[in-house]
């Protein structure tokens, strides 16, 4: 253990594979798949904004994205649910090329008040056109992914986990430097000869795919969609899971929405507060702990450790 | 057609109090204010307050809200934003935090449904087939010259100068013994004052509720993307500009689509033109 803290990773995540059989209590399962699809789209936020530096502010616009065009095509084409999957991408894909194409060759807050403006937007639309989306009830009544929740809660755990490992993966690559790069310096890395507008632009479509797939995930748990997936709200709590993780080590964020979650959950009681909560979390991480709370917490148990 | 061209002008001049004081601090200050639309949401709320809670009559009420919330500004920008101003990233969060914070204060303290606050105005004026309500019309009496003194204040006086002159070269501004952050503290006072303004005139005949203030924002910096970031002229006009399409787009097509004209225009701004209208340096 003192030579090798790594050992842990495997540990936590045998720990959390081997809940189902410990624990019987479908609710509390639930719970845990809900703060696994956090942590998705905190790592997926994480991947591009943490990255490059460019804040989005609407990431709820891609699981909004993904949860609606897979609530349609199962609920008006009665689609297998899991065609929702590359669906839901595609379509998350598609909005952050509409979004991303002209925002982000600019330098200056043009992205990140696009991403908020097209979010929200997007949410009015549900709303007016409620004949095709449902309006404020949604669309109820969609297929489950898989039928029971045990089940769920592993196809959670293993998205998760694959994506947080995957895009850890392209961010340790060339592609990730490349990314941390224009953070650092965007001129420099034009200079450079690095078509920098590509490469946001890239990490901007990981991300996006990535947000969408767990828009589907979280759709077909819930078994319904409603407007609430492209709110602000969702938005700024997945950036408040990200602060709290630590901006740019991907895996920190996915850790940090797992708390955070899981956070209204056991304080009974809080769930009404959960927002309340979440911005003086907020306010305290920007003035005390800028570089959050999972990431460097983790690095000083390496470091202890060695 | 009259409809469009007097209801076009009301939308335009509530748009474009809003939308000067974003661009105003943002031109200034360099901080992207995101709880902007708390200041309009806040404004409403205080007027609400005093009038239905507390039994005051409108005019005082709504003058005290309009202070309280440019008071809330200034404490805003001293104590949260100015220790984070090495960090845009931070200011930009912390600024978010205080809208999310507003939002979840109203809700906890009065409730999720619509509020009423009284009008100034409950005349209705009828001209040639068309309806308008006395609040309306003093609306965009009230916008036209609180934006016409601002331009004079800004043009016209010292501190106007300073101002200017902060947004224009910052560092040149503090060589010449400008006090920046004494300045940032007026001019964010000025944005939250314009903007809480906004929020008393149109309470009336808008909903009062605890998500009022996003919209309003979005519209805002949609307008002052379109405009140009830190131009006030380029706001007014982009305000003019959303302001009738919006209200043609009403009339002419479906109300249900004026939503995505802001977000139209903004994507087409910042394919086509992304300094904006009016906007001096290239955003490139």
């Amino acid at each position: 253990m003192r030579s090798r803290p790594w050992i842990f990773v495997p540990l936590v995540l045998a720990a959390l594979a081997a809940l189902p059989v410990i624990v019987k209590s479908e609710y509390l399962l639930g719970i845990l798949s809900v703060c696994f699809i956090y942590g998705i789209w905190a790592a997926s936020w994480d991947f591009m904004s943490g990255l490059t530096g460019r804040e989005n502010f609407g990431h709820a616009l891609f699981i909004g994205a993904g949860a609606y065009t897979s609530a349609f095509l199962n609920a008006r084409f009665a689609l297998n649910p899991w065609w929702g999957l590359p669906a839901g991408a595609a379509m998350a894909v598609l909005l952050a090329l509409v979004i991303g194409f002209p925002t982000l060759r600019l330098r200056g807050p043009y992205f990140a008040l696009a991403m908020l403006a097209a979010a929200t937007i997007m949410q009015r639309l549900t709303l007016i056109f409620w004949q095709y989306s449902g309006g404020e009830e949604g669309i109820p009544g969609l297929d489950p992914l898989l039928n029971s929740k045990i089940g769920i809660y592993y196809l959670c755990l293993a998205a998760l986990v694959l994506t947080t490992a995957a895009l850890l993966l392209l961010a340790r690559s060339h592609g990730g430097l490349l990314l941390r790069g224009i953070r650092g310096d965007e001129a420099a890395c034009q200079a450079a000869g690095i078509d920098v507008t590509f490469y946001k632009i890239a990490a901007l479509v990981v991300s996006a795919a990535c947000a969408g797939m767990g828009g589907v995930l979280y759709a077909h748990y819930q078994e319904a969609v409603t407007p609430d997936v492209f709110s602000v709200a969702l938005s700024i709590s997945i950036i408040i899971m990200v602060y709290v993780g630590g901006i740019g080590t991907i895996y920190g964020p996915a850790v940090g929405a797992i708390l955070l979650a899981l956070l209204p959950e056991l304080l009974r009681g809080l769930g009404q507060y959960r927002l309340w909560a979440y911005s003086v979390v907020l306010i305290f991480i920007l003035f005390f702990a800028p570089g959050g709370l999972v990431a460097p917490l983790w690095r000083r148990a390496v470091g202890l450790a060695r | 057609m009259l409809n469009i061209l007097v209801y076009g002008a009301v939308t335009s001049a509530v748009y474009a109090m809003l939308a000067v004081g974003f661009t105003l601090i943002f031109g200034v200050a360099r901080v992207l204010n995101l709880a902007h639309g708390a200041f309009y949401g806040l404004g409403a709320y205080s007027c609400y307050l005093l009038t239905g809670r507390l039994g005051w009559p409108l005019l005082p009420a709504a003058l005290v809200a309009v202070l309280f919330v440019a008071a809330f500004g200034v404490a805003m920008e001293r104590f949260l934003v100015r220790p984070l101003r090495h960090s845009a990233l931070a200011v930009l969060m912390i600024t978010i935090a205080v809208g999310l914070l507003f939002e979840q204060a109203m809700y906890l303290l009065f409730g999720s449904e619509a509020r009423n606050v009284p009008a100034f105005s409950n005349a209705t004026w009828s001209y040639a087939g068309l309806d308008v309500s006395g609040q309306r019309l003093l609306t965009l009496g009230f916008g036209i010259v609180i934006i016409g003194l601002l331009w004079l204040f800004i043009n016209r006086t010292r501190l106007g100068s300073a101002i200017l002159a902060l947004s224009q070269d910052r560092e040149g501004a503090l060589y010449m013994g400008i006090p920046a952050d004494r300045i940032y503290a007026v001019v964010m006072a000025i944005s939250a004052a314009i903007a809480a303004a906004a929020g008393v005139l149109t309470a009336p005949f808008l909903t009062v509720q605890p998500t009022m203030d996003l919209l309003p924002m979005i519209k805002a910096f949609s307008i002052v993307i379109v405009g140009g970031l830190g131009s006030i002229p380029g706001s007014i006009l982009a305000a003019l500009l959303l302001g009738y399409s919006e209200t043609i787009v009403a009339y002419a097509v479906s109300p249900a689509w004026t939503e995505i004209v802001s977000l139209v225009a903004v994507l087409l701004t910042l394919i086509l033109r992304p300094a904006g209208l009016l906007g001096k340096r290239a955003a490139f």
